[in-house]
């Protein structure tokens, strides 16, 4: 999604969102009343509405298909094996609004990734750390991504990852998939900063501003794979979170797939000296 | 207000004045009342507001349109773009008719309230469109002397021709040159043809082997691209398909929707609602309701058990049959309900003509891919691979990237 200020952007539940003094803030919606309330009167500083668990409710798509307020909405599949046929129902409201599907990387995930795909729905891709069966699927996908022509929309990270080789600035993958802490504070209904991926929290609201740049220098100096990892400035440990001792051998594998894919573009853009156009502007999707 | 744009087939009656040998509708003496299109229109427009939807497309045709007359179609138009504009509404009006009783009498409704055009159909060769006397060659002679009879007067005419086993024998090259030399056409499309309606021994017939129809659609579609394309002949559905693979908006035909039963209705003379003209003049189990009976057509739509089937198939088709692996399921999400209907006695799987499709699409796909490298090789640039990262990123950073606008904007 875009966001339209440098301000950190919070992810808020909703009653929390509906608070003074938030001057970026996306609400997450998880009932029809949370999700019209906002779609009604979506209040200054709201980015996007992230909605959670109500795929399957076909009237609030009826609802969100009307779309006077053009509020861009985020649908996180949770179970995306099972849910998968379900993002049928967006079509309509796609055609009033943004819409992207995020997809919390599960056994079974290529299927919603395949379908959004096809739907030319955006997609961001939650990898976590990944199995060994996921990371065959993330295989899969990345080789749609990369040389599908029919698979249209962003599927990110990989999307941001291949500009990020053309040097567009955007940030490591934290900030790519939105769970840098310090742009991206994610709230639970008390009101506390938690951590993406854990039950880690924050009380003062502040100790998480240096988190990710922490998090890969204690691996560094511990002499985790992150030191030598030719990755290190897109991935910035990443993959060693939560669990810091998750062997990264299977997504250093994506990374030097897209390097690959990054390097033919380059030479099929430099194979004629005499080119007339410009590299492609690749940084469509997470453009600040 | 939405985008979105929501269609009607309008059938003002089911009759016809000709005999064809393929159709599927059943032919009844009966006429929309122009008593009856007030409410008929403040059914439509209460549910445009329901939904918040700006325009509305008519698809005038029947039985045959032409039946209800010039005068009838102009009232008609008044009655409906008046009640529309106060709403603040529109309905955009286009016409389907056999063509068999135009006459210069037509002119002035085609121009004003179709802007200018009309559709038709024909096929070749043309074996079973027929007169009640006179048969096929007759029917073809009356229908070829109202072609020019329409386009002298400065009509825009775009025709359908429906596939059998005639024009699979005649070739796609005599297909092509009839169409665009004989008739001197710059805008026609190609249907397949299924046995749609009450089961008739004549429909067996039409019935054609799958891999002989990709064939000849694929050597169509080449012959339109070496000859057509570049000089304005608009072959539907391929202009469409190439749009597409082009990077280019493309309007593909209802057939290849994600999902048909939001886009557009059908209604007939009576007032029978149902998902498309081939449902409701054939097939009463999936009636939805009756637009005049029942005071709202969004509840209808929302509540009818049969609708439910239209917007479960996509679903079910991803999740049952092998859609979710085919390479195409972005353009064609399972094909059409009716021809699967009509072919299998079930919605709920893919569309019988799903080999056809794939080899049009990857026909598409190629002829696409040609024209995108001679645009880059003019433009200077290097061609792309087949599949390579540069194509795929040449198309997403296109006017194809998606538009994600801040709530707050």
């Amino acid at each position: 999604m875009t966001r339209c200020t440098s301000q950190p952007v919070a992810i808020l539940p909703s009653a929390l969102a509906e608070g003074p003094g938030v001057e970026a803030f996306v609400a997450v919606v998880r009932s029809r009343d949370e999700l019209y309330r906002w779609l009604r009167d979506p209040a200054p500083g709201l980015q996007w509405l992230q909605v959670e668990g109500m795929l399957g409710d076909s009237d609030i798509w009826t609802e969100a298909a009307h779309g006077e307020s053009g509020v861009p909405l985020d649908v996180v599949l949770s179970d995306p094996a099972l849910e998968f046929s379900d993002l049928y129902r967006l079509v309509d409201a796609c055609a009033v609004r943004s819409i992207r599907v995020t997809i919390r990387v599960a056994p079974g995930f290529l299927k919603a990734a395949k379908l959004a795909a096809a739907l030319r729905l955006p997609i961001r891709i939650l990898p976590g750390q990944p199995t060994t069966q996921e990371l065959a699927e993330l295989n899969e996908l990345l080789e749609l991504y990369l040389h599908q022509p029919m698979v249209e929309a962003p599927v990110e990270f990989f999307h941001s990852l291949l500009a990020t080789m053309f040097g567009a600035d955007s940030g490591s993958l934290w900030t790519i998939l939105e769970e840098d802490p310090a742009e991206f504070p994610h709230y639970d209904p008390s009101g506390r900063a938690r951590l993406p991926r854990s039950g880690v929290f924050d009380s003062t609201g502040t100790s998480f501003r240096g988190f990710v740049e922490n998090h890969l220098k204690s691996l560094v100096e511990q002499g985790a794979e992150c030191a030598s990892c030719p990755w290190q400035r897109s991935c910035a440990a990443y993959f060693k979170w939560p669990d810091p001792t998750y062997s990264c051998e299977g997504v250093k594998r994506l990374f030097c797939k897209v390097k690959e894919a990054a390097d033919e573009i380059g030479r099929d853009l430099a194979s004629r000296a005499d080119a007339k156009t410009s590299i492609p502007n690749l940084t469509g999707s997470d453009t600040r | 207000m939405s985008g979105r744009v929501f269609s009607v087939i309008l059938l003002p009656t089911s009759e016809c004045n000709v005999a064809c040998d393929y159709c599927f509708e059943r032919k009844e003496p009966h006429r929309l009342s122009a008593a009856l299109l007030p409410l008929l229109t403040r059914r439509l427009l209460d549910h445009l507001e329901n939904e918040r939807i700006e325009e509305c497309e008519i698809y005038w045709q029947g039985g045959e349109a032409m039946i209800m007359g010039p005068s009838w179609f102009a009232d008609a138009g008044e009655i409906m773009d008046r009640a529309a504009a106060k709403r603040g509404r529109r309905f955009i009006h286009y016409l389907q008719t056999n063509l068999i009783s135009y006459s210069p009498a037509w002119n002035d409704v085609i121009r004003d309230m179709f802007d200018g055009s009309l559709g038709t159909s024909m096929d070749y060769p043309n074996l079973h469109r027929k007169l009640f006397k006179g048969g096929a060659e007759a029917y073809t002679e009356l229908w070829t002397r109202r072609l020019h009879e329409a386009k002298a007067a400065g009509i825009r005419v775009g025709v359908i021709a429906v596939l059998h086993r005639g024009s699979l024998e005649a070739g796609p090259e005599r297909f092509y040159r009839y169409f665009t030399e004989e008739l001197g056409l710059t805008d026609f499309q190609v249907n397949t043809p299924f046995p749609g309606g009450p089961a008739k021994e004549v429909e067996g017939g039409f019935q054609l082997d799958s891999a002989e129809l990709a064939s000849f659609l694929v050597g169509l579609f080449n012959l339109w691209i070496a000859e057509g394309y570049a000089s304005g002949v608009s072959l539907g559905p391929f202009d469409a398909l190439i749009d597409h693979f082009t990077a280019k908006p493309a309007r593909l035909p209802c057939i290849w929707k994600e999902n048909c039963s939001n886009q557009f209705i059908s209604v007939d003379s009576k007032g029978t609602v149902a998902q498309c003209d081939c449902w409701v003049t054939s097939y009463p189990d999936y009636f939805f309701g009756n637009i005049f009976r029942e005071p709202d057509l969004t509840q209808m739509l929302k509540s009818s058990r049969a609708r439910q089937d239209f917007i479960q198939r996509p679903k079910r088709l991803v999740e049952v049959e092998d859609c979710l692996s085919c390479r195409y399921l972005s353009i064609c999400h399972g094909g059409c309900p009716v021809r699967t209907y009509s072919a299998l006695g079930t919605m709920m799987a893919k569309d019988p003509y799903c080999e056809v499709y794939k080899a049009v699409f990857a026909c598409a796909e190629a002829r696409g891919r040609e024209i995108l490298r001679r645009g880059l090789a003019a433009a200077g640039n290097s061609e792309p691979r087949d599949g390579s990262a540069l194509h795929r990123m040449v198309r997403t950073s296109s006017s194809r990237s998606p538009n994600v606008t801040p709530a707050s904007a």
